[in-house]
């Protein structure tokens, strides 16, 4: 196989225990458990190794066999099914010490797998095994406390794998790109690590499908991620919608496609200007999507969502019936909505700057809401220009370490501040 | 925060607002207070005359006799149930047979709230008095304002505010220009604690402070950046010009309000012949309106964008 071809996943698989993303504490607890068979069978003969998808159960196993030079014999659900097949299975575990005087250890992954008649009796040949075992057993399961598990689990120390924070997840993806040799903007990372919620693996199938090949990797390429199999989709409601003759055939368009409405509105926002060239053309249809705007506005006042069918209206029908001058010319590229990367980053923002404006509010007797709107930028140049000011200010303000750091808006002026507080 | 350090203490301390102070005043000397509103712009003294008028009362222990709430915070009717009643009810102890509630921002009290409040000002009136804090008192229901002292505050005069910050320059050691002053008072239009705040914020700049420093801190568009803008659009471009607004949004968190009243000013300082001048403000008040009815001020503006583009090329076409 080409290397370009290999997996990241597998190609970029920790090797040792030490570069097993996150996790560290249960990992010690785990290894502490494979050591203390250095001094006979302990009370457990198996480990159950359980939480979510793609966080690094398995790899933890393989990596720690690589450590300590173990011979892993691994089973999972595609190999094994049946009770006989288990029984079979089990000699293999009736001794710790290996033929090449290695010791050895017993994977029985995807145990989750273990479902139905197929399957009959493959809970309970498990058990078996684990009950007698010689060397040490680890099950893998995404959750143990499946009741079919529930026999099985008093033969085993059961250690809980957790999702790692994004900054984990981001650590690891930085290797990646390191040896790869890509550069990736920071940005770009965080979104990849943030989205894939703890799931290390689909984070670097992700990080593959947008890198491989590349060079450099902007936040702009990476935000098609969430959308990436719609894309073409929204490509062919936007034509639809920008070069309708008909109101119909317009607002024909968002009904022949499930596309996110407020999605929609800032892909129709941002390349309406590029298509249609005329000035009376672009102010009306700018005018129409103003108006949806604000019946947007009307909806939220009033809640109620009757109104939506006007939005519907301005926003295709109205823009479509803005073509009047312009001439269709040629091939224009549809741009992703420049605000969606702006909206994508505000969320978290949004709320460091309420809980800065709650800090605000019990000094300067304001709301939380208006301090973090009139007072919080005020700060922000305070925080960027002037260590002093700023350190004397976050003492009053009783702010932590995050908020300022936010307000400086970099770790090392955060840095200067956080040293004339101490 | 120097418009803390700064708030007046005492009612004699307030700037301004001489007829309201004098009315507190005798609420103090008759040991007595009606419920009132506070009523008008931000930053011109509102919250601080609630505070004063309950130090002069009540003295340095005042903090136990007053309660803060902030409607923008809390406003549903659970707070008015509980927090409010819980407060008001309890008598309080010392010479005052009253507590004082302040409602800061009362005008964000949702409908239900207020109507909850009618009831509680007047069952709890023995042992609590409230002061309502708004921007306009128009926003509260008419059986509130009846029963409470209507008081209202308004910008301070340009002598009292450019005195009051020249004051505070003096005892900060800052270098306070006069263009600098000027702007101050062009970007916070007499609010006064804006005003300190944009003055702390320049002085943690350490440099002289003029019109550049304050613009370009005041959350505030630049008055030449405004004008090209509104040059770039009528010159034809309008995705250049939607960028500059984009910039001065986020970059430098101007609200769309604020911009579009510089807009409207810019528009009279222009070139344009004297008729399209009604025009485009005419343009700029029906964005404005939407802006108030809308969701989203970047769509707002850019609409508007467009229609100074179209604007331009009218005017280009006519000549």
């Amino acid at each position: 196989m080409r290397d370009v071809c290999a997996a990241w996943t597998l190609k970029h698989k920790p090797k040792s225990l030490r570069d097993v993303v996150g996790n560290k504490e249960t990992i010690r607890k785990f290894v502490d458990w494979v050591k203390s068979w250095e001094g006979g069978i302990p009370k457990n003969r198996a480990a159950f190794l359980y939480g979510p998808p793609g966080i690094g159960k398995t790899v933890t196993v393989e990596a720690l066999a690589n450590d300590f030079h173990m011979e892993l014999v691994e089973k999972n659900a595609s190999d094994y099914r049946t009770e006989e097949a288990i029984k079979r299975f089990a000699g293999l575990a009736s001794q710790y010490g290996s033929l090449f005087g290695g010791k050895r250890i017993i994977l029985l992954d995807e145990l989750d797998g273990l479902t139905g008649t197929a399957d009959k009796g493959g809970v309970k040949a498990t058990i078996e095994i684990v009950k007698t075992a010689q060397c040490p057993v680890v099950l893998i399961a995404n959750n143990a406390y499946n009741p079919r598990f529930s026999t099985l689990r008093n033969y085993c120390i059961l250690i809980e794998f957790k999702k790692p924070p994004a900054g984990e997840v981001m650590k690891h993806l930085k290797r990646i790109c390191l040896r790869e040799g890509i550069q990736v903007e920071e940005d770009a990372l965080k979104f990849i690590a943030r989205r894939s919620e703890g799931d290390v693996r689909s984070a670097v199938n992700d990080f593959q499908a947008l890198a491989q090949g590349k060079k450099k990797l902007t936040y702009d390429d990476v935000l098609w991620l969430g959308y990436r199999d719609r894309q073409e989709t929204i490509f062919a409601v936007l034509r639809m919608i920008i070069y309708s003759k008909t109101c119909e055939g317009a607002k024909r368009a968002v009904r022949m496609a499930d596309v996110d409405l407020d999605m929609l509105f800032q892909w129709i926002y941002e390349n309406v200007p590029a298509h249609l060239t005329d000035p009376h053309d672009l102010a009306s249809a700018m005018d129409a999507l103003s108006m949806a705007d604000v019946y947007r506005g009307r909806i939220r006042r009033t809640r109620d969502w009757s109104f939506m069918r006007y939005i519907i209206d301005f926003m295709t029908a109205g823009v479509a019936m803005a073509r009047v001058n312009t001439k269709p010319s040629g091939w224009i590229p549809f741009k992703f909505p420049q605000r969606i990367r702006m909206l994508s980053r505000s969320k978290a923002e949004r709320a460091m700057q309420l809980s800065i404006g709650y800090k605000i509010k019990r000094k300067c007797h304001v709301s939380a809401v208006r301090a973090s709107k009139d007072i919080l930028p005020y700060l922000r140049i305070i925080f960027k220009n002037n260590a002093d000011m700023a350190a004397g200010l976050a003492k009053w303000l009783d702010l932590d370490l995050r908020m300022v750091e936010y307000l400086a808006g970099s770790k090392k002026k955060s840095k200067d501040i956080i040293e004339l507080l101490s | 925060m120097w418009a803390e350090k700064y708030r007046p203490k005492t009612l004699d301390g307030m700037v301004d607002q001489k007829e309201i102070v004098e009315r507190l005043r005798s609420f103090v000397k008759s040991r007595n207070v009606s419920h009132c509103i506070f009523a008008g712009p931000p930053g011109t003294g509102k919250t601080t005359a609630a505070l004063c008028l309950a130090r002069d009362l009540y003295g340095d222990a005042y903090r136990g006799h007053i309660m803060e709430l902030n409607a923008s915070d809390e406003r549903g009717i659970n707070v008015v149930r509980e927090t409010v009643k819980t407060f008001a009810r309890v008598r309080s102890i010392g010479e005052i047979p009253f507590k004082i509630m302040v409602l800061d921002e009362s005008d964000n009290m949702t409908s239900d709230a207020q109507q909850a409040l009618r009831r509680t000002m007047e069952r709890y009136t023995e042992t609590c008095r409230f002061i309502l804090i708004a921007n306009y008192s128009g926003k509260i229901i008419e059986p509130i304002q009846s029963r409470c002292a209507p008081f209202r505050f308004t910008y301070l005069p340009r002598k009292d505010h450019d005195q009051h910050l020249r004051l505070i320059a003096e005892k900060e050691n800052l270098n306070l220009l006069d263009d600098g002053l000027d702007a101050i008072f062009e970007v916070c239009g007499g609010d006064l604690r804006r005003a300190i705040n944009t003055l702390q914020a320049a002085a943690s700049l350490n440099r002289p402070i003029d019109a550049k420093v304050i613009y370009s801190i005041a959350g505030r568009a630049h008055p030449a950046d405004v004008r090209k803008m509104i040059e770039t659009a009528m010159g034809g471009n309008f995705l250049e010009a939607r960028k500059q607004l984009r910039d001065m949004i986020q970059k430098y968190g101007v609200a769309g309000s604020d911009i579009i009243r510089q807009i409207h000013t810019e528009i009279f300082r222009s070139t344009v012949p004297e008729p399209w001048k009604l025009k485009l403000a005419d343009i700029a008040g029906e964005i404005d309106y939407r802006l108030v009815e809308g969701a989203d001020e970047e769509v707002q503006l850019s609409a508007l964008l467009a229609r100074l583009v179209e604007a331009g090329y009218e005017l280009r076409e006519t000549r």
